[in-house]
């Protein structure tokens, strides 16, 4: 786990980028999506709505991480599919969020909460 | 009218994005505006929403724009060693000729009268003034 870290292997890009990108990578998570069907999978998924000035600014800049990219367009929509990089970035993400979220639920139990 | 209304609005939120923007987004946005709509969204908070978005992207900082700002210093320092060299060019000649002058005479003026040694300065003399014949006694 040490030499991970020190290779900077599994460093977790994500816990900056903020909830919608890590929302929309998990959308991506499961094939290319286009901006409509990624708001409305985000409605169902996490119950967020995500407005579509949020939406293009996520994009955008998950786009010049490398961890998605733009296909080409169907009718004027633009899919977009999540990259090697991204799949990564987001399973280190996501290992993280469930070693603090088991930290959190043993402490609670621990303190008889 | 209410939906071109709309529209307008979402047109007007979308102009407000750079053009590099709305080059790339500006058409899929506008469709995806339409749909959300379609759907029940208020017209008012997908525009507001794009013009949080704007507002965002305009502060962004670029690769580009941190291009540019480095070409402006880059250019500036060279503007501002062309000034210094044109300057050192234009200081040269002037050192040139005082060193065939005894040293200590280059401020001496000789078409200025001298003062008289132990004369009253004028009133009119600031501070500063007074203390100038302390170099002029090098004269």
């Amino acid at each position: 786990m040490a030499s991970e870290r020190d290779d900077g292997i599994d460093r977790d890009v994500l816990r900056r980028v903020g909830e919608a990108s890590v929302l929309i990578l998990i959308s991506l998570a499961d094939g290319p999506k286009h901006g409509y069907a990624l708001i409305r999978d985000i409605k169902e998924l996490a119950d967020v709505e995500l407005g579509p000035g949020t939406l293009y600014g996520a994009l955008d800049r998950l786009e010049r991480l490398g961890l998605i990219e733009q296909l080409p367009a169907e009718d004027r929509r633009h899919p977009y599919r999540i990259m090697a990089p991204g799949a990564a970035a987001l399973r280190v993400h996501l290992d993280s969020l469930e070693r603090v979220s088991a930290a959190g639920r043993l402490r609670l139990q621990l303190g008889g909460i | 009218m209410e939906e071109s209304r709309a529209t307008r609005l979402i047109a007007g939120a979308l102009r407000c994005y750079p053009a590099r923007w709305r080059r790339r987004h500006a058409d899929e946005a506008a469709e995806l505006a339409t749909l959300l709509i379609r759907d029940g969204t208020p017209a008012g908070s997908i525009a507001l929403s794009y013009l949080a978005g704007a507002t965002r992207e305009w502060l962004t900082p670029r690769p580009s724009r941190r291009l540019s700002t480095v070409a402006c210093a880059l250019l500036l320092a060279a503007c501002s060693l062309g000034v210094s060299v044109e300057l050192a060019a234009s200081a040269a000649p002037a050192k040139a000729a005082s060193t065939s002058q005894p040293h200590g005479h280059a401020r001496c003026r000789p078409d200025l009268p001298q003062p008289a040694p132990g004369a009253v300065p004028a009133i009119s003399h600031s501070p500063l003034a007074l203390r100038e014949p302390v170099h002029d006694k090098s004269c």
